[in-house]
């Protein structure tokens, strides 16, 4: 029923292989539109022949039929303002500088990317048209995992299944902490976002430790105590001495990342999941006012996910499945399809880690609290096979899971998908109110509201995934749109994104102010004059 | 206590992980794993791929099933390079030519999965 039958793949294959023929013929070299802006042909050219002179001719992708893979996005691009020329893949650190020395020369800005999974958010895509992907997924090496002190050096094509295939070969005794869609993205990528997972290692930018950067000029730098002779701390301690340099270089465009160092987090003996299920659409209020003081003092110590009952439902389900109508699904619909499968409007999915002692101890004081505000807190055993509860068991273990980009093909076929990420105070009057403005926006545009609150120590990632069909052009059109009010009418109330997609980076990063976007621009100018990294990135360059 | 289930891996590991260098070096540090970057490594065997990529939504509740159907192995190929709706593009620095087309071949002519389920 959800899937695609045999006719439509083999219909797909055949209009795919008349694309193909017809953009083999048609190299970047014949159109302006996906070279770099005001980029002469021939000088596209001389700079293809010196990339391929580095790192080979099969790593670099400068014609539309090769370089097909990177364009691939959810976000709306109703105009097409986001394709790369091509694409080029080092293999090692040597070859990076090279590259730049290259881009250098002819002013080539080159988009990185570690795994290129940004999804929700532009994919590989880059900021703006013609800028080369960097693509940097052969440096794929776990280059060190210290048993002792629990600590990771890898390089950017490493994803997440690889360091967990890599534990259980080795018989490690530590967890990982994921995102939601681990096997096929990178540690490195996702650090360098400040990307979220659900165990207590949750915040990945805060158990991240150490980082050698490619610099424009081609130097490199190691941050931390990476650069010290003979260094024995580079993964022990973060701060170094001086100015506290890594965060420049996250959600940034200041140099090129070719190795990370990350916290693993020592496996509990013990580890319990829980779902928290509240009835009704407002109760988001009680919930955050519930958890803030236990995660102000850690008797639960995970990153917590508020999952809304449509956010759950579209991960196994189809919108048709419910609701036929163009407009919002209605609240009443939502809430009868949830109770169906076993949901709340809010599911509230934490977890315990430690022994028996520590958790029969800890347990009934967060039950009782929970409980206190109308929810109704569950375990494994009262679950049973939810296949919901299953996943998010899953991932508050660092385990393994691809089943939320099921909500991409909630509204159709085409799938279709962009993130809006504001943060929220943990105080439960604002998620409240951020709720109802997303809602009211949403319903405007005909979109249906399917949040996630992330939970951090103080504050909520309220997660919006803008559902839309990308096959219709109206609605593609409608989708960008509908971002753009609901960006600029939470910044007017004070309530910014923590990161964002490639096609609103600029308006995001207005909403931080102008002398923030000053000192970025000067940064900027001083690491990397000719702006050949990733111009555009979070609106600076 | 409540352990839930890890979901099963049916494959062996990434290529790359496997080969040598790796251990415990001098009792502190794992040496490194010094394979040589993807694409100059041994190609991983197309049931690796599959349980460590496809398989997590193929079968898996998310995307259609694809083993035992004789889905034609260049429309396979053509999905994974493109991407499809809610499908994620695969590049070749992320599953190789090599790997691809013995992948396709593999998932055209395998059986069906009886432990795969739809959406
Ligand atoms: C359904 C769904 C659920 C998701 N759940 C989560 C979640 O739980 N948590 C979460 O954090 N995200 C989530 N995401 C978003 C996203 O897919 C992940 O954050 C993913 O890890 C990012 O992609 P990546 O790791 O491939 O990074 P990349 O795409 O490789 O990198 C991301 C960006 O970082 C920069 N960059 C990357 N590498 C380098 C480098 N070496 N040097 C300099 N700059 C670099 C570039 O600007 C690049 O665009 C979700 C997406 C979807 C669709």
């Amino acid at each position: 029923m959800n899937g695609f039958s045999r006719r439509d793949m083999l219909r797909a294959g055949a209009v795919g292989s008349a694309v193909m023929a017809s953009q083999a013929l048609a190299s970047p070299l014949n159109g302006t539109r996906m070279l770099p802006a005001e980029m002469d042909r021939d000088v596209f050219a001389a700079a293809i022949k010196e990339l391929r002179s580095i790192v080979g001719n099969d790593w670099v992708f400068a014609d539309a039929q090769s370089t097909v893979s990177y364009n691939k996005s959810f976000i709306p691009d109703p105009e097409g303002l986001y394709l790369p020329s091509g694409a080029v893949a080092p293999a090692s650190v040597e070859e990076v500088q090279a590259i730049l020395k290259v881009a250098n020369k002819y002013k080539l800005p080159m988009w990185p990317v570690s795994t290129g999974k940004n999804m929700g958010y532009g994919m590989a895509t880059p900021a703006s048209n013609g800028q080369m992907v960097l693509d940097l997924k052969r440096m794929n090496r776990i280059i060190e995992v210290d048993p002792d002190l629990g600590t990771a050096l890898v390089e950017p094509g490493v994803t997440y299944q690889d360091m967990h295939d890599y534990l259980e070969k080795h018989n490690l005794p530590f967890w990982l902490d994921v995102p939601t869609v681990g096997p096929i993205v990178s540690m490195l990528g996702n650090t360098l976002e400040r990307g979220v997972g659900y165990t207590p290692y949750g915040d990945h930018f805060m158990f991240q430790c150490g980082m050698e950067v490619v610099l424009p000029d081609g130097s490199i730098l190691k941050t931390g105590m990476g650069s010290v002779k003979n260094s024995t701390t580079w993964q022990a301690f973060k701060w170094g001495y001086g100015p506290y340099l890594d965060g420049l270089f996250t959600q940034s465009n200041f140099g090129i990342v070719t190795k990370l160092g990350m916290w693993l987090m020592p496996k509990p003996p013990v580890y319990k999941p829980f779902m928290v299920r509240h009835p009704d659409a407002d109760d988001i209020g009680k919930i955050t006012d519930t958890i803030r003081p236990f995660r102000m003092n850690n008797l639960i110590p995970n990153g917590v996910l508020i999952m809304g009952a449509a956010y759950q439902l579209a991960m196994f389900h189809r919108r048709e499945e419910f609701w036929s109508e163009e407009g919002s699904i209605p609240d009443d619909v939502v809430k009868k399809a949830a109770a169906k499968n076993g949901l709340g409007m809010w599911n509230t999915y934490f977890a315990l880690y430690g022994t028996d002692e520590i958790i029969a101890a800890t347990e009934p004081i967060i039950r009782g609290a929970f409980e206190a505000s109308g929810g109704e807190v569950l375990t494994e055993e009262d679950m049973g096979d939810s296949p919901w509860f299953h996943h998010h068991a899953t991932l508050m273990r660092g385990g393994m899971s691809l089943e939320e980009i099921g909500i991409v093909r909630w509204r159709g076929n085409g799938g279709g998908m962009v993130a809006f990420a504001p943060v929220a105070p943990a105080k439960g009057e604002e998620p409240k109110a951020q709720t109802v403005l997303a809602k009211e926006i949403m319903g405007k545009y005909n979109f249906d509201y399917a949040p996630a609150y992330a939970v951090g120590g103080r504050e909520l990632h309220h997660i919006i995934f803008l559902m839309f069909d990308k096959s219709d052009p109206e609605q593609e059109k409608r989708a960008a749109q509908c971002m753009e009010e609901m960006i600029t009418r939470f910044g007017e109330k004070g309530w910014c994104a923590y990161r964002s997609s490639i096609s609103t980076m600029d308006l995001v990063a207005d909403q931080y102010g102008d002398t923030n976007r000053q000192v970025n621009a000067r940064l900027k100018r001083t690491l990397d004059p000719n702006n050949i990294i990733a111009p555009g990135k979070q609106g600076i360059g | 206590m409540a352990q839930v289930p890890v979901r099963p891996v049916r494959g062996g590991l990434p290529a790359f992980l496997v080969l040598a260098g790796s251990g415990i070096a001098g009792g502190v540090l794992l040496a490194s794993c010094s394979a040589p970057a993807n694409g100059t490594a041994t190609p991983r065997e197309p049931e690796v791929i599959y349980d460590t990529t496809c398989g997590y939504c193929h079968g898996h509740n998310v995307g259609p099933i694809i083993r035992g159907r004789q889905l034609p192995a260049e429309t396979i190929e053509f999905f994974v390079r493109n991407g499809s709706g809610a499908m994620p593009a695969f590049k070749p620095t992320e599953i190789s030519p090599q790997e691809l087309s013995a992948l396709s071949e593999w998932i055209s002519t395998s059986k069906a999965d009886s432990t795969e389920h739809g959406q």
